[in-house]
């Protein structure tokens, strides 16, 4: 970091972040019911530690790997989760996008090397992240109760849709009513001011304008087709009209200080568009 | 008593963009726009129904970014700058115009409202629209409430959660109680973004209702009972209410939506973009980027390019009979409802961005105008309330625990996490972090440390904004929500730097805090654990 440089010094470049924090982490995020995003910082130094103990372990490795596992309701230690998945890394990447393809389940994510032997070196484990519940509780409450029915009557009038249909099809139906709401014009929070201009086809505009100006005495009384017009300091006068079809009489009438003097020019102007 | 009510919640929000370094620059005209467009106009529908003696409830939120831009002297005179030049191009406008009748009357009507804004800006409110908002709070025509401090987007404040959402909450809530004079009753919270446990935060503000959206309740455990037709209890006390679709919809949607309709004033067409270059020129962005003016002389005609003018009257009385017609809905639901509800009226929440009203749909005020005055003479069905007058109502509500949602597309948080954006918040996070860090290790830092722990605190704050992120997604500003996040990240690193190895600059420090002035009376601590 410089010391002591000013802002307006700094100003003159674009503003940076810091290329890396010498972090060896990894983070995991809920998208949505179906979705996690996890972006991580490998230290190089870790990294070489691995390879060094695989090799010690008379082992080769093989592939760098995500390792997910469900964790839900479980103090997780790395052996108890109810089932995990793994996905291949290639590339530089450093985040990943990860269908875990089930709400309110709860998910930890770790990075690592997978050996030839198939084993798995841990360089990093990530927070747990929960899904969203999608989908009506089956959990009642005993002061609230009402008829099965009413429930789902009650989730349709609220928007929830699909009456009596299992949670799949409710899924669809409700997903489906999102993106139509949405994507035609629901303006989510915010947008309004960053909405992109909407794009026009091939097209053609054509308009005419209409420009008068003259110039008289700079203390002279001036009209132009009956309404006042204030001159510049010099006595000059520039006035832009929206020229439509049709003809114009445009008298511009001026009078002198004293009132004794009056000229009066009448420009007659006719467009036609064919 | 009415069968049902109406909440109608208008959100008001934009990000804190302030610039003094140029003289003019783009993104702050969103807020003149705005306050030109929306703000101005709304007002004036108060003040009009006060006039005449109507009475009305309705819930603004207010976010705490545009409260302190509307406090803020330098946008205060940069707007007056900017609505004297719409008033000189009016007037030029009612020359150029002088033989086409049609547009002279529109060229009119622009003049006659921006003169009129000028007046109720500088006169009625002495510059601070926050006077307007508070006036009709006191007068208890309507329910100001706060939203988080820069509209951060909670669900995703992964790391540090806790202190990341405490901070978000108490700072807007800090400076609603300097600036209302009282603790906010409500919050809306940013993009209705909703991570179980957020509402912890708020309690601890004495905030007592939020707002999440329609699946935001219906997921919720236990089943919810009244749909989204009543409020809930959260387990720690705090209310929850849900968005009604059906009522979003009728404004909201483009196929089903009032603000479509064929009388209405055509947004696309404003003449910074159609007149002659040279001519709108002195009135457009000073690097000669063609702008909206707020000028606009066509109505919405119909599907393709062809547009004929505007016309005023017409689009008054089709607001006034999509008014009547939402009405006449709302009174059916609510009878509907009434029998499915046990012993209570249902409520239905309507939210909306307020700058839906009269920036996009120009109409918007004068619809919501009409709607309030039906709503009180017309019938007495359904009755207007805000989310604290109905919590007055019943006892007790049903205890539920809300889903994790938002209002964005999908209704999760595909919107801020995708593709053009998920980069952020490696870096958000871990100023989050070190932020977190910091306030644990200076516990009591006093003059220099502490204002550059203050300084951190602001620039945090604001790289959360959840604008960066979705004008990244939308495509439109793109570097300018860029070069924020870079700088907000650079000014909060070296701050941390200096406060880590105890060498501290005065004259960077006071750079930063000339620059990004929001919250003038923010305490770092709020970060420590």
């Amino acid at each position: 970091m410089t010391k002591g440089a000013s802002l307006k010094m700094r100003e003159r470049k674009q503003f940076r972040f810091p290329p890396g924090y010498g972090d060896n982490k990894i983070v995991s995020m809920a998208r949505d019911p179906w979705w996690i995003f996890a972006y991580w910082e490998i230290r190089h130094d870790k990294e070489e530690d691995i390879v060094r103990s695989i090799k010690g372990d008379g082992d080769v490795p093989a592939k760098s790997i995500l390792r997910v596992y469900d964790v839900t309701d479980v103090n997780f230690n790395g052996k108890n989760a109810h089932s995990y998945f793994d996905i291949d890394l290639k590339g530089p990447a450093n985040s990943w996008y990860i269908n875990v393809g089930s709400p309110d389940r709860s998910w930890i994510v770790d990075i690592g090397v997978v050996t030839k032997k198939g084993n798995f070196y841990l360089l990093a484990r990530s927070n747990t992240a929960k899904t969203p519940r999608y989908g009506m509780s089956d959990k009642l409450d005993a002061e609230w109760m009402m008829p099965e029915e009413d429930y789902w009557k009650m989730f349709g009038l609220s928007g929830g849709f699909g009456i009596g249909k299992g949670s799949l099809e409710v899924r669809e139906a409700f997903k489906k009513r999102l993106e139509e709401q949405i994507s035609s014009a629901q303006v989510s929070s915010g947008a309004s001011f960053y909405r992109k201009a909407q794009e026009r086809k091939f097209w053609l505009v054509v308009n005419t304008e209409l420009i008068v100006y003259g110039a008289t005495e700079p203390d002279a009384k001036l009209t132009v087709q009956g309404k006042e017009i204030k001159l510049r300091q010099d006595g000059t006068f520039t006035l832009r009209f929206a020229l439509p079809d049709g003809r114009q009489v445009i008298p511009v009438e001026a009078v002198s200080s004293d009132g004794t003097d009056r000229r009066k020019i009448a420009p007659i102007v006719t467009r036609k568009t064919e | 008593m009415p069968k049902g009510y109406l909440a109608i919640v208008l959100h008001a929000h934009l990000p804190f963009i302030r610039h003094p370094e140029h003289e003019d620059f783009l993104e702050e005209d969103w807020l003149f726009e705005a306050i030109t467009e929306t703000y101005i106009p709304l007002i004036k529908v108060f003040d009009g129904l006060v006039k005449d003696g109507v009475d009305f409830r309705l819930t603004i939120s207010i976010s705490p970014t545009l409260m302190s831009m509307f406090m803020d002297e330098h946008l205060q005179d940069k707007y007056i700058r900017h609505i004297n030049k719409l008033i000189e191009l009016s007037w030029k406008e009612i020359d150029r115009t002088r033989w086409e009748p049609s547009f002279l009357k529109l060229a009119h009507m622009y003049h006659n409202g921006f003169l009129e804004c000028r007046r109720v800006f500088v006169d009625e409110y002495k510059k601070d629209l926050n006077n307007a908002f508070k006036h009709f709070q006191d007068l208890g025509k309507i329910e100001v409430i706060t939203c988080g401090a820069t509209h951060g987007y909670f669900p995703l404040m992964e790391v540090e959660r806790p202190a990341s959402v405490r901070a978000q909450v108490k700072v807007a809530a800090d400076l609603y109680r300097k600036v209302y004079g009282k603790t906010p009753l409500g919050m809306w919270l940013p993009e209705c973004g909703y991570n179980p446990g957020d509402e912890e935060a708020l309690k601890e503000e004495g905030i007592k209702y939020f707002f999440v959206d329609t699946h935001g309740i219906l997921f919720g455990t236990p089943r919810p009972r009244f749909g989204v037709f009543s409020p809930y209890l959260c387990k720690n006390g705090v209310a929850v209410l849900g968005r009604d679709m059906e009522t979003s919809k009728a404004v909201w949607s483009a196929v089903e939506g009032y603000p479509g309709d064929y009388n209405y004033r055509e947004f696309y067409r404003d003449i910074g973009f159609d007149l002659d270059y040279e001519y709108v020129k002195p009135y457009i962005n000073p690097d000669g980027v063609r702008i909206n003016t707020g000028i606009k002389y066509y109505k919405i005609t119909g599907a393709g390019n062809h547009k004929e003018p505007y016309n005023p009257e017409a689009a008054r009385d089709t607001a006034a009979y999509h008014a009547g017609n939402f009405m006449f809905n709302r009174e059916k639901q609510v009878e509907f409802l009434q029998g499915r509800m046990g012993d209570r009226a249902p409520i239905l929440v309507s939210p909306y961005d307020a700058e839906l009203y009269g920036h996009w749909w120009y109409e918007g005020p004068q619809w919501l105008d009409f709607l309030i005055r039906k709503i009180r003479y017309d019938q007495e069905t359904v009755a207007l309330a805000t989310p604290g007058d109905y919590l007055k109502l019943y006892k007790k509500y049903q205890i539920l625990a809300p889903a994790y949602s938002s209002w964005g597309w999908k209704g999760y948080s595909e919107v801020w996490l995708e593709g053009s954006n998920d980069w952020v918040y490696r870096h958000v996070h871990k100023m989050t972090e070190r932020m977190v860090e910091a306030a644990n290790t200076y516990k009591n830092a006093n003059g220099l440390l502490r204002r550059a722990l203050n300084q951190m605190a602001r620039e945090l704050l604001l790289a959360q904004s959840s604008d960066w992120a979705f004008i990244m997604k939308t495509g439109s500003h793109v570097p300018y929500a860029q070069e924020r996040l870079r700088e907000h990240a650079e000014h909060f690193n070296e701050l941390y730097e200096e406060v880590k190895e105890d060498e501290l600059d005065e004259a960077y420090i006071k750079e930063c805090e000339d620059k990004y002035n929001i919250f003038p009376e923010i305490d770092y601590l709020v970060y420590s654990s």
